[in-house]
């Protein structure tokens, strides 16, 4: 690990030399300047400890936008499949005072479950390779949230707050354990599209600026002014040469501004992504074995494979929070219309995510990496009539799974009615689950605080229990 | 309520300020800290007297009388060039002309300075860029922020009232209440003034819209409000008693809900959501009985020509009909119209337990709050929005002076007297120099609340001209480092939050809209004429849901305080410099530095169409004039004889790098580079 998180020696060999083409400043000079001015104190990327040792050093977020059916995939409820078409009541946020929605009757599954693994967790047919890597997950069958929109959930669930905007999980990740590789974001989101709540979803809001997330676009600039514009390779590295110059002098006339040290500094960095960037998501090198765990076709640039992969040589170059979002606010899980939409969705992620898992394990990369699968919230077991085909919102209940460091393998955790209509055994509120996410990275919640308008702020706001359960 | 206004002698002030009132162990819910510092009354105190070599302004006599017991080093005046650039941008966030620095570099009247001051004050430019500091603090933005992100195609009309108001130097006390009841108060005006006055209450209409179906989530917009008006004018994080009695000021959830009435009491603009996607109760701005007259007949005459066609069966006298619907409907009177706020139903709030509002409590009468005095309202048939605007702005209010003098000198000196600028309360910072506050405070409201002569005082003092660095040198030398020639005689430190000991000018990087300003400027496309209205798809095309948000990015030669700014995406560029949050007050622009800004001078194309803009400039003057006339442009200096040396080694190795490029490509790839270079560097972005 600690090898490949450092500047690949093409990349620095290159830096140098440009250094060298036209400064005046001969390198060492510009290394003292530089180490007598940065104060490890000032960079807020440098790695810090959290307050507790912690297996997980790292974090894959796979987010399912829209909305994934509960009963339909990890939470089995034979009583729904025998009482289809049962007329129910609830007093349901998506059904109050809502015309055409006066009477609810139960909706039974599309799919059945079966048991897997040793554990013997069970699973639906929508996700058959998932199901391989049951006994790696903890299954929550018992998570509920506090809205029933698409936007507030999806922010809920990324920022605790359901209404105003908060830094995302991952810009509290990267504030309290700083970076291990300055040639890569700390906080990274792979998104084809725009989620619910748009750039809030990775905002860094109050906490210092450097922690917002970095958007990634798979496909041909995956990040926003990655490839060189100037003619050559050569060119660019006169320009870069002339501006250190430059910028040297300025900094040598006022000694001692770590600000103006640091912004040197980030123009090496930024030379550096210009490879590392496209060589972490360059997958040729990847063997045919490997890209065939992920559903790849060789060549592939976008899907959830791609995301996943991408994700996995992301961490390995210790980036330390990478979210994938499965599309964004539109053409997702949201399957209002017709719930076989899920089939199309579920088999698009289901083995690029046992890909993700099968490849972090094999690699030993699963002991210190934290993968958490989540969506904003589950689907109704009920519709207004038994025919309908889709299923609406429901915050009441859904599930999440965890793997990897510090997590207990092969449990399911919680559960739900015998309905799936509300998370009634150890119940878990997103607020829950983030002080469970932080406390595998080594964090108390109530202690990962910025103090903001007077008030010491958290991503748990006034709540969240870690849930124990969940431990190894 | 044991703290009342008049109980404490003004002399009082600055005994008692940090220290055991901040401990929040001593604090109790609800209950007054004694004796906290930013609620007693403003004192004026008199500058001390101190030998007057250093001294230019009473700034300078009472930053001094702070050192006297801790002598440090102080940085000399910075020189011409420096303090030009630097007043230049403070004032106006672009760069200063080579004309404007000539003039002063060669002006030694002793007035020079002053005259340039003048000058800057009396810009339009200087609204442009103080008008967006407000717009930070008052989170403005040119969508709603609910589920779908409604465009608000008129609030355009209030950001360009804040700028107006910055340039006639509207007294800040007026402004304020303008902003809370701009349409009251012209019911007492004259009609021609009616418009400008309801414009200004698009202080309240930019609230943020919450949810799916906003009307439903209203509670949530007057939470935003009352947390922006008592974050923006009092300094106070009032949100905090929505809940529960403020744990640490002495607010209670009773004031909350006081205040709660009076907006709940006020109409707002609806900006359209998801499943009502019209706007409605736009505010006219001639008069509503006008505008009425104007839409009434109209309706009728629609009303009359439905009602026929509903009656008639005819064909030929249908189709007739038809068309003159059709011509009629397409004929709707129009009249401008803003995104403002009226009054409502007058009405006391219901006290909503825990900050729900499924379980109302008992309604709260509208009124004060207790920490200002805690008067009812004279007249409850009003939403009491005229009487929360006196308020606000009575002299005796020993808030709203400090905050607004804080933010004037926070934005000259990049720090605060107070370092937390929307929180004055308990848990907020003390003031480094009480003294200086309230002397700053007192003078603001003397002077009639004017901003402008605020700035003068502050940049007419010693303080604020020294030089950034104690061995910084007028003319950098490209390599030798200049020898010290610091001075060790006591004297003032410029700013200085207690816990920073320099005695310089702080250096700060441009801002976003500044260096996006200058970039546009440098290039020659600055256009430097107000932005009006934004162009969203017209209100009868719109549809957007949650799933598919409104999104846009408007591209614009104007000044970057006119862009299209969204609430739930942010504008690539300023999300990248530290812009403003537009969901909740900005009181201090973070100064970030990242890769990616790295890799936007790299390789943005934006960036690179100003390169060349700037080469094109260059390549137009004689060969041996480009370099020295690109440093005056950029840096306001000549080039060091290094630097031409450089440049002339950078040009040659860059044309040889260039080899196989068409010919007639190569002066403009080669200036291109060269401008990059310099359009790159910290010395362009970053101000002495």
């Amino acid at each position: 690990m600690e090898a490949l998180v450092k500047l690949p020696p093409l990349a620095r060999r290159g830096f140098i030399r440009s250094l060298a083409a036209g400064s005046i400043l001969g390198p060492a000079l510009i290394g003292d300047l530089l180490a007598e001015t940065e104060a490890p104190s000032s960079d807020p990327f440098a790695p810090k400890p959290p307050h507790f040792p912690a297996k997980a050093k790292r974090v894959i977020f796979l987010f399912l936008s829209g909305g994934v059916s509960h009963v339909d995939t990890f939470d089995p409820k034979p009583r729904l499949f025998a009482d289809h078409g049962k007329e129910v009541k609830a007093d349901h946020p998506e059904i109050k005072d809502r015309p055409g929605y006066e009477r609810i009757f139960l909706k039974r599954p599309q799919w059945t479950f079966a048991p897997h693994g040793r554990c013997g967790t069970e699973v639906s047919t929508l996700f058959p390779h998932t199901a391989e890597c049951v006994d790696d997950l903890a299954v929550i069958r018992s998570m509920h949230t506090s809205h029933s929109n698409h936007y507030n959930a999806t922010l809920g669930m990324h920022t605790g707050s359901f209404a105003f905007a908060r830094p995302s999980i991952g810009a509290w990740m990267s504030y309290g354990l700083g970076t291990e590789n300055r040639n890569l974001p700390s906080f990274m989101v792979l998104a084809p599209a725009m989620p619910y709540a748009g750039t809030q979803v990775w905002a860094s809001d109050f906490l210092p600026a450097e922690h917002q997330g970095t958007w990634v676009v798979p496909g041909a600039e995956p990040i926003r002014n990655i490839r060189r514009r100037a003619a050559s390779a050569r060119c660019q590295e006169l320009e870069l040469a002339a501006l250190r110059e430059r910028d040297s002098t300025f900094l040598a006339n006022r000694p001692g501004d770590p600000l103006l040290a640091a912004r040197l500094r980030s123009f090496e960095t930024a030379f550096g992504m210009q490879t590392e960037v496209p060589d972490t998501f360059d997958l040729t090198r990847e063997s045919d074995a490997t890209l065939a765990l992920y559903g790849l076709k060789r060549g592939q640039t976008t899907g959830f494979g791609w995301q996943c992969l991408a994700a996995r040589r992301l961490v390995e170059r210790g980036v330390r929070f990478v979210e994938l979002i499965d599309t964004g606010s539109s053409g997702n899980w949201d399957s209002h219309g017709d719930m076989m939409d899920h089939a199309r969705l579920a088999k698009n992620v289901d083995q690029p995510i046992a890909g993700l898992l099968k490849d972090l394990k094999s690699r030993g990369l699963l002991d210190d990496t934290l993968v958490v699968w989540t969506t904003e919230f589950g689907r109704t077991p009920f519709n207004n009539t038994a025919e309908a085909k889709g299923r609406e919102h429901h915050n009441w209940a859904f599930t999440s799974w965890l793997a990897g460091a510090g997590v207990r393998p092969g449990i399911v955790y919680g559960a739900t009615d015998e309905y799936g209509m509300r998370a009634v055994e150890q119940p878990v509120h997103v607020n829950d689950f983030h002080a469970t996410i932080l406390h595998l990275m080594g964090f108390d919640h109530e202690r990962l605080t910025y103090r903001h308008s007077g008030r010491d702020f958290r991503l748990t706001d006034v709540a969240g229990k870690v849930v124990g359960g969940l431990l190894a | 309520m044991s703290l009342t206004l008049g109980l404490l002698s003004p002399g009082s002030f600055p005994r008692a300020h940090a220290g055991t009132v901040n401990d929040p162990a001593t604090a109790t819910h609800g209950i007054p800290a004694p004796r906290h510092w930013a609620f007693e009354p403003i004192s004026d105190p008199a500058p001390p007297r101190i030998s007057p070599a250093e001294v230019r302004t009473p700034i300078d006599a009472f930053l001094l009388a702070q050192l006297r017991a801790t002598p440090a080093d102080v940085a000399p005046r910075a020189d011409r060039r420096t303090l030009i650039r630097r007043v230049t941008y403070d004032l106006t966030g672009l760069p200063p002309t080579p004309p404007e620095v000539d003039a002063f570099v060669s002006d030694a009247s002793p007035g020079a300075f002053a005259a340039v001051v003048g000058r800057l004050l009396a810009s339009p430019a200087y609204g442009e860029r103080w008008g967006r500091k407000w717009l930070d603090v008052v989170r403005y933005a040119d969508t709603a922020g609910e589920n779908s992100d409604h465009p608000a195609p008129h609030a355009w009309r209030y950001r360009n009232w804040v700028i107006d108001a910055f340039n006639r130097d509207l007294p800040y006390d007026e402004f304020l209440r303008q902003q809370i009841a701009g349409d009251l108060i012209a019911a007492g005006a004259p009609p021609q003034r009616r418009a400008d006055l309801v414009i200004a209450t698009g202080y309240l209409a930019i609230a943020r819209r919450f949810g799916h179906d906003t009307d439903k989530d209203m509670h949530l917009t007057h939470e935003d409000v009352i947390d922006t008006v008592g974050k923006s004018v009092l300094g106070l994080t009032l949100g905090c008693a929505r809940c529960h009695d403020h744990k640490y000021d002495p607010v209670s959830m009773k004031d909350y809900y006081g205040l709660y009435g009076i907006f709940a009491s006020t109409r707002f603009s609806f900006p359209g959501c998801e499943p009502k996607q019209q706007p409605r109760d736009l505010v006219p701005l001639i008069p509503q009985a006008e505008a009425d007259a104007l839409i009434q007949p109209w309706r009728d005459s629609l009303a009359q020509l439905d009602a026929e066609l509903k009656a008639n069966t005819n064909a030929p006298d249908r189709r007739e009909r038809q068309s003159r619907r059709d011509l009629l409907a397409a004929q709707e009177p129009r009249f401008d119209v803003a995104y403002a706020a009226v009054e409502g139903t007058p009405a006391d709030a219901k006290l909503q337990r825990r900050g729900d509002p499924e379980q109302p409590s008992d309604a709260v009468p509208r009124k004060n709050l207790t920490l200002l005095g805690g008067q009812p309202l004279h007249d409850p048939e009003t939403s009491g929005r005229l009487e929360l605007a006196r308020w606000l702005t009575d002299p005796a209010n020993p808030l709203t002076a400090r905050v607004m003098a804080n933010r004037i000198w926070q934005g000259h000196f990049g720090v605060g007297l107070v370092t937390t600028p929307n929180d004055f309360g308990t848990r907020g910072a003390p003031p480094s120099n009480p003294r200086l506050l309230d002397h700053l405070a007192s003078a603001f409201i003397r002077s009639g609340w004017s901003v402008k002569a605020l700035h003068r005082e502050i940049l007419l003092s010693a303080a604020y001209q020294r030089a950034s660095s104690i061995e910084a040198r007028p003319t950098p030398t490209a390599t030798q480092r200049p020898a010290a020639t610091t001075t060790t005689v006591p004297t003032l430190r410029a700013v200085k939050n207690a816990a920073d000991d320099t005695n310089t000018f702080p250096r700060r990087r441009l801002e976003a809209e500044e260096i996006r300003d200058t970039l546009l400027t440098l290039s020659g496309d600055l256009d430097p004429t107000p932005g009006a209205a934004h162009p969203f798809p017209p209100e009868k095309d719109w549809s957007f849901t949650q799933h598919s948000p409104f999104k846009a990015i408007y591209e614009s030669n104007r000044r970057s305080v006119y862009l299209m700014t969204q609430r739930i995406q942010r504008h690539p560029f300023l999300a990248l410099f530290d812009g403003p949050d537009p969901n909740a007050s900005t009181p201090h622009r973070d100064s970030s530095t990242v890769p990616t800004q790295a890799l936007y001078f790299l390789n943005d194309p934006f960036f690179h169409a100003r390169s060349e803009g700037l080469a094109k400039r260059l390549l137009a003057l004689p060969e041996q004039e480009r370099i020295p006339a690109s440093h005056r442009w950029c840096f306001q200096r000549k080039p060091t004889p290094e630097e031409l040396k450089s440049a002339a080694r950078f040009l040659a190795d860059y044309r040889r790098a260039l080899d196989g490029t068409a010919p007639e490509q190569i002066d403009l790839a080669t200036w291109s580079a060269y401008a990059r270079t310099l359009l790159a560097s910290s010395e362009l972005l970053h101000l002495d």
